[in-house]
């Protein structure tokens, strides 16, 4: 009897320090990753706040997203995190390698209201935004480059560049500074790569800054140490609004979508997936709006919008025309295909 | 005696322990996986030896290790000079000044050289203020400024061994040299300066060997052309999620150290302390 409660104390001691999880993660509230900054917010109070209230539920916000991290979970089996906001290659590779629940359309009616770009087997577009071209108004009062073309052309906008660290989205700015139309930019093809990589090498003696983290960009260009980047548009936006000294253009920008999607193993898939469902009902879709900085994805949520509201829209057609869309499964393929070379190029 | 050992083990259960189980099982269970790869057992050695890529990222570690290393000690040796010889409240202020930075945080301290290196901060508005240079210096985001932020954090390391060593020559043997008719230079070369190698030794195997480990300062004030071995780890496991390769540069990594460790023990005295005598 004294054994026994002396080993179920033990192993309550465990427990609470956190040495011995049960299976089923029951005394952890529902957790949302995101990628932080604008977007977190955006996500937390147009959807994931609402959707816990909804359910009476608790619901943890964390960020930032880190695949890694959810790879190691999934291994473990001890998934923390039980919807991620990831990017989309993300959602491609997570159906690859297998650290991602497939996503059960069934329980998600209202994903029918999504264009065919913004669906993967194992993820879902709930908002959108663009990787945009910025500057500082230190450098360029009258403003900066218009398109990637102007971005390359370090003689007219002089001064130091940012550019994201990895491929993705440095394969179409590179391809539209060639002279590519937005149409042309895919399929990914071994010369097309070899094409952008030929224009990044242009321009990489004048990048400072290859950025990783979506806050960098606002930072570097308000104090001047860049003077044009490419950066994340809710992020800019967030920026500006708080008076930041940079401005931006949407012409020529990526848009993207931000994917949701599930870590294989979650205790609360049902609930992830019914999460998933609640931020594509057009009514919440709308709660993105007066936050100003990343899009809703359903259309119907956009109808009867003001002009200027409309900027911030990436998926309209006005807005679209001057875009690309960025292509997420031949995104996944040029990253798959240039890791190493990539990084050679990096240190070139 | 054998209550004597079970006495000895008893004290060091606990710590043992917990190194084993928290530390050392995990460790061991991730350099494991660099055996993994579908490709073969050593395929990912194989990989890193024929990668020019990263063989750079390994030779880039260890010239910046040296850099580091020799400013440090070329900072560090008339400090720790003063510091032997000064007395009272000038010693408390100097030696405060030494420590201090190793109680604050190196993020908060990297941050710190982040803002007085960028392009419009105060060291480049002094530089253009001066006439030394019109256009503003690139001092962040390349080489200069991983080595500035390292020799700042670093630098206790390297004068507190030669402090150590410094204060334990006697001053006598400085006197019968001077007695017996040397100059300054030669009481100099010959007395004081081999009485402090030992001292340099152990703040030099200490600095390169943090310098070799060092992620965080690189990685916010480097470029991508300044990348060390610690960043190539995280690129493997964080950008490639291969995990066999970061295992395998974790082992490179340790085992440049342990090799280098070796080398130090066998002229450094490491059961008498760092502080040569």
């Amino acid at each position: 009897m004294q054994r026994r409660s002396f080993m179920i104390g033990a192993t309550a001691l465990a427990a609470a320090s956190g040495l011995i999880r049960p299976a089923h993660a029951q005394g952890r509230p529902f957790t949302f990753t995101s990628w932080g900054g604008a977007l977190s917010d955006a996500e937390r109070n147009a959807f994931i706040d609402p959707f816990a209230a909804m359910k009476g539920i608790e619901a943890i916000n964390t960020s930032p997203t880190e695949t890694a991290k959810t790879i190691a979970m999934v291994e473990a089996k001890k998934v923390e995190w039980d919807l991620v906001c990831e990017g989309g290659t993300v959602a491609f590779q997570g159906e690859q390698m297998g650290f991602l629940e497939v996503l059960d359309l069934s329980k998600i009616p209202n994903a029918a209201a999504l264009p065919d770009a913004m669906k993967a087997p194992c993820g879902l577009v709930t908002s959108t935004g663009a990787t945009i071209i910025a500057w500082s108004e230190s450098a360029f009062p009258d403003g900066g480059p218009q398109s990637w073309a102007e971005f390359w052309d370090v003689a007219r906008f002089p001064g130091p560049r940012g550019l994201y660290t990895e491929f993705t989205y440095n394969y179409e700015a590179a391809l539209l500074a060639a002279g590519l139309k937005a149409e042309e930019i895919y399929p990914v093809t071994p010369e097309k790569i070899e094409m952008a990589f030929g224009k990044i090498r242009e321009i990489k003696p004048h990048v400072t800054v290859w950025w990783g983290s979506g806050a960098q960009p606002p930072q570097l260009l308000s104090t001047g140490e860049l003077a044009a980047s490419s950066a994340w548009s809710g992020r800019m936006l967030a920026a500006k609004a708080e008076g930041a000294p940079v401005g931006f253009t949407f012409r020529d920008g990526v848009a993207w979508g931000n994917w949701w999607v599930i870590p294989k193993g979650s205790p609360y898939v049902d609930l992830a997936h019914e999460a998933i469902n609640f931020a594509l009902d057009v009514e919440n879709q709308k709660k993105l709006l007066p936050l100003k900085t990343y899009g809703p994805v359903v259309s119907a949520a956009t109808e009867g919008l003001s002009p200027e509201d409309s900027e911030i829209l990436v998926m309209a057609p006005q807005n679209l025309e001057h875009m690309l869309l960025l292509n997420e499964k031949e995104g996944w393929g040029y990253t798959e295909a240039t890791l190493g070379s990539w990084q050679q190029l990096m240190m070139e | 005696m054998n209550g004597r050992r079970i006495e000895v083990l008893a004290l060091l259960a606990p710590a043992l322990i917990l190194t084993l189980v928290v530390f050392v099982l995990p460790l061991v269970r991730f350099l494991s996986l660099a055996f993994t790869a579908p490709e073969g057992t050593f395929a990912t050695f194989v990989a890193l030896a024929e990668s020019p890529v990263y063989r750079r990222v390994m030779l880039n570690s260890f010239v910046v290790a040296a850099v580091v290393t020799a400013i440090t000690a070329a900072l560090a040796w008339p400090l720790a000079y003063l510091l032997a010889r000064v007395r009272g409240l000038w010693f408390t202020l100097m030696i405060y000044g030494v420590l201090f930075p190793l109680w604050i945080s190196i993020l908060v301290r990297t941050y710190s050289w982040m803002l007085l290196l960028e392009r419009h901060g105060p060291v480049n508005r002094a530089i253009q203020a001066m006439g030394i240079s019109d256009t503003p210096l690139p001092l962040l985001f390349n080489h200069t400024g991983v080595l500035v932020g390292m020799v700042h954090v670093l630098l206790p390391y390297m004068v507190l061994p030669l402090y150590g060593a410094m204060r334990a020559i006697d001053p006598r043997l400085m006197q019968a040299s001077d007695g017996l008719g040397a100059g300054l230079w030669q009481s100099f070369r010959r007395i004081w300066l081999p009485l402090t190698l030992p001292g340099l030794a152990g703040g030099a195997t200490f600095v390169f060997l943090l310098s070799l480990g060092f992620y965080i300062t690189p990685a916010l004030l480097g470029g991508r052309t300044s990348i060390m071995l610690p960043t190539l780890i995280v690129a493997f496991i964080t950008e490639h999620f291969n995990w066999p390769m970061a295992a395998a540069a974790s082992i490179a990594l340790l085992a440049a150290v342990a090799v280098l460790m070796l080398a130090a023990t066998r002229f450094l005295k490491l059961d008498r302390g760092m502080f040569a005598r």
